[in-house]
C-alpha cells in the first residue's frame, strides 16, 4: 500500500460522513452514528496505524515552522495529517449536528456550517458557535427552574 | 452481602448481556482486556501498510501477538473471578494491586509497541544499557501480572462457597497457580538466554500460525503451554467434576495435573536441549 493509494481511499470514506451529516434530518440517529462516530472512528484507526508504521522515519518535529514543514514533506507524514484534518473536521461536523439538533437550530443554517467546517474546519466551527450564541442572546428561552 | 458468589447482573442472551455476565466480575481488567483486543485494529492495519520485517516476519506481528494473548490472559482472570470471595476486589490493597498489574501490562505493551514502531527489538534487547535495563524491568513486569493468576488461584481455593464443587475448584486454583509457576520458571529460564530459538535455524520451517520452529528447540512453545494451564486444567476439571464422582473427580484433577506438569516439562526440556517439538 502506497500513501497514495490511501490518500485516495480515505476522502471518499470520509465524504460518506459529510453526506451522512448533510442529510441528518431524514436519519438523525444514523447520521450520528456514521457521520459523527463510525467514519471519525474508522479515520482515527488509519491515521493510528501510519503512525505506528511510518512515525519513525519522520524528520523534523513540532518545535518550529521549519521542522513541521520538514515532518510533513515524508508522503506516510503528510498522508497521517491528511487523515488527521478528515477525522477530526468531520468529528466536528457531527458535534455540531447534534448540538443544532438538541436547541432546535434549522438544519438550513447547519448546512453552510458543515460546508464550510468540511472546507476550512475551524471557520466552520466559528460560525456555528457565533451563530449559537447569538441565537442565545436574541431569543427568548423559556424560564429555566 | 452474605452471598458468596457472584451473581449476574442478566441472564445472557444478547451479546450485550453476555459480555458482562462473562467477565463482570472484574471490571477493571476485563476492560483493559477488550481495549487490548480493539488495539489490535490498528495493529492489524499498521502490519498492511508498514512492510518492515524483523527476523523475516512483519515487526507488528509481535505486538498483535502479545495484544490477543494478554487479552486472553485478562480476560479469563476476569472470568474466574466470580469464585473469587464476595468483596474481595472491592478491597484497597487489591484495588491497588489491579492498578499495579495494569500498569505492567500497559507497560509492557508500550514496550513491545514502541520497539515495534522504532523497528528495533524488545525482548533479548542488550544493545545498549538503556534498553537492557528496560528489558530488566519487563521481566519484572512480567513477573508482576502473571502473579495475578497465583493470587486468584489462592483466593479461589480457599473460598469454597464461591465454587463448591471440590473437584472443579481444585482444578481452577491448581491451573492458575500452575500458570504462574510454569511461566516463570519457563519465561525466567528464555529471558537468561540470548534468543527464544536454541539452535539455528536453515530452512525456517515453522508450525503454521503458531510460528514455532520445526528444526531447531523453540522456548516459546514450552512458555505457551505453561500460561495455559489455567484453561487446561479447569476444563479437564470441569470434565472430570461433570462425569466421575467426587473423589475420583479429585483424583483425576491431579493426574490431569501432573500430566500437564510433565507435558510442559518435556517440551521444555526439547527445547533446552534444541530440539523441536514437531520435527520435520
Amino acid at each position: 500500500m502506497t500513501p497514495d493509494s490511501l490518500f485516495q481511499i480515505a476522502g471518499p470514506i470520509a465524504m460518506i460522513g459529510w453526506a451522512a451529516l448533510a442529510l441528518a434530518p431524514l436519519a438523525p440517529k444514523w447520521a450520528d452514528r456514521i457521520g459523527g462516530l463510525a467514519i471519525p472512528a474508522i479515520l482515527s484507526v488509519g491515521y493510528a496505524a501510519v503512525i505506528l508504521g511510518y512515525w519513525w522515519q519522520g524528520q523534523g518535529g513540532f518545535d518550529s515552522l521549519a521542522n513541521v514543514m520538514l515532518l510533513l514533506s515524508n508522503p506516510w507524514m503528510a498522508l497521517a495529517g491528511w487523515v488527521h484534518f478528515l477525522a477530526f473536521d468531520l468529528f466536528i461536523g457531527g458535534w455540531i449536528t447534534r448540538q443544532a439538533r438538541r436547541d432546535g437550530v434549522p438544519h438550513l443554517l447547519v448546512l453552510p456550517c458543515l460546508l464550510l467546517t468540511f472546507l476550512f474546519g475551524p471557520v466552520g466551527l466559528i460560525l456555528f458557535l457565533s451563530m449559537a450564541a447569538a441565537r442565545r442572546a436574541f431569543t427568548l428561552r423559556e424560564i429555566e427552574a | 452481602m452474605t452471598d458468596a458468589t457472584y451473581s449476574p447482573p442478566m441472564p445472557a442472551l444478547t451479546l450485550r448481556g453476555a459480555l458482562p455476565a462473562l467477565f463482570g466480575a472484574d471490571p477493571r481488567l476485563a476492560v483493559l482486556g477488550g481495549m487490548l483486543l480493539v488495539s489490535m485494529i490498528p495493529t492489524t492495519l499498521a502490519m498492511q501498510i508498514d512492510p518492515r520485517l524483523f527476523q523475516g516476519e512483519s515487526i507488528w506481528l509481535k505486538p498483535l501477538k502479545f495484544e490477543f494473548a494478554l487479552a486472553v490472559y485478562l480476560l479469563s482472570l476476569a472470568f474466574f473471578a466470580r469464585f473469587l470471595p464476595a468483596g474481595m476486589l472491592d478491597r484497597r490493597a487489591l484495588r491497588v494491586f489491579s492498578a499495579v498489574v495494569i500498569v505492567c501490562v500497559l507497560g509492557e505493551m508500550a514496550w513491545i509497541g514502541g520497539a515495534a514502531m522504532f523497528g528495533t527489538a524488545s525482548h533479548f534487547n542488550l544493545s545498549s544499557p538503556v534498553m537492557e535495563g528496560i528489558y530488566g524491568l519487563m521481566g519484572l513486569f512480567a513477573v508482576t501480572l502473571t502473579s495475578a493468576s497465583l493470587i486468584y488461584g489462592i483466593a479461589i481455593w480457599r473460598n469454597p462457597a464461591g465454587l463448591p464443587d471440590a473437584a472443579l475448584r481444585l482444578s481452577v486454583a491448581l491451573g492458575l497457580g500452575l500458570t504462574f509457576l510454569l511461566t516463570v520458571i519457563v519465561a525466567g529460564y528464555m529471558s537468561s538466554q540470548p534468543g527464544h530459538l536454541v539452535g539455528v535455524p536453515v530452512t525456517d520451517a515453522r508450525v503454521p500460525l503458531m510460528g514455532w520452529s520445526r528444526e531447531v528447540g523453540d522456548l516459546r512453545l514450552p512458555h505457551f503451554l505453561a500460561t495455559h494451564a489455567m484453561h487446561v486444567i479447569p476444563i479437564g476439571g470441569y470434565i472430570a467434576a461433570r462425569f466421575l464422582p467426587q473423589v475420583a473427580a479429585l483424583r483425576a484433577v491431579w493426574a490431569i495435573s501432573a500430566g500437564f506438569v510433565l507435558v510442559t516439562g518435556a517440551s521444555f526440556a526439547l527445547a533446552i536441549m534444541g530440539l523441536p517439538v514437531f520435527p520435520i
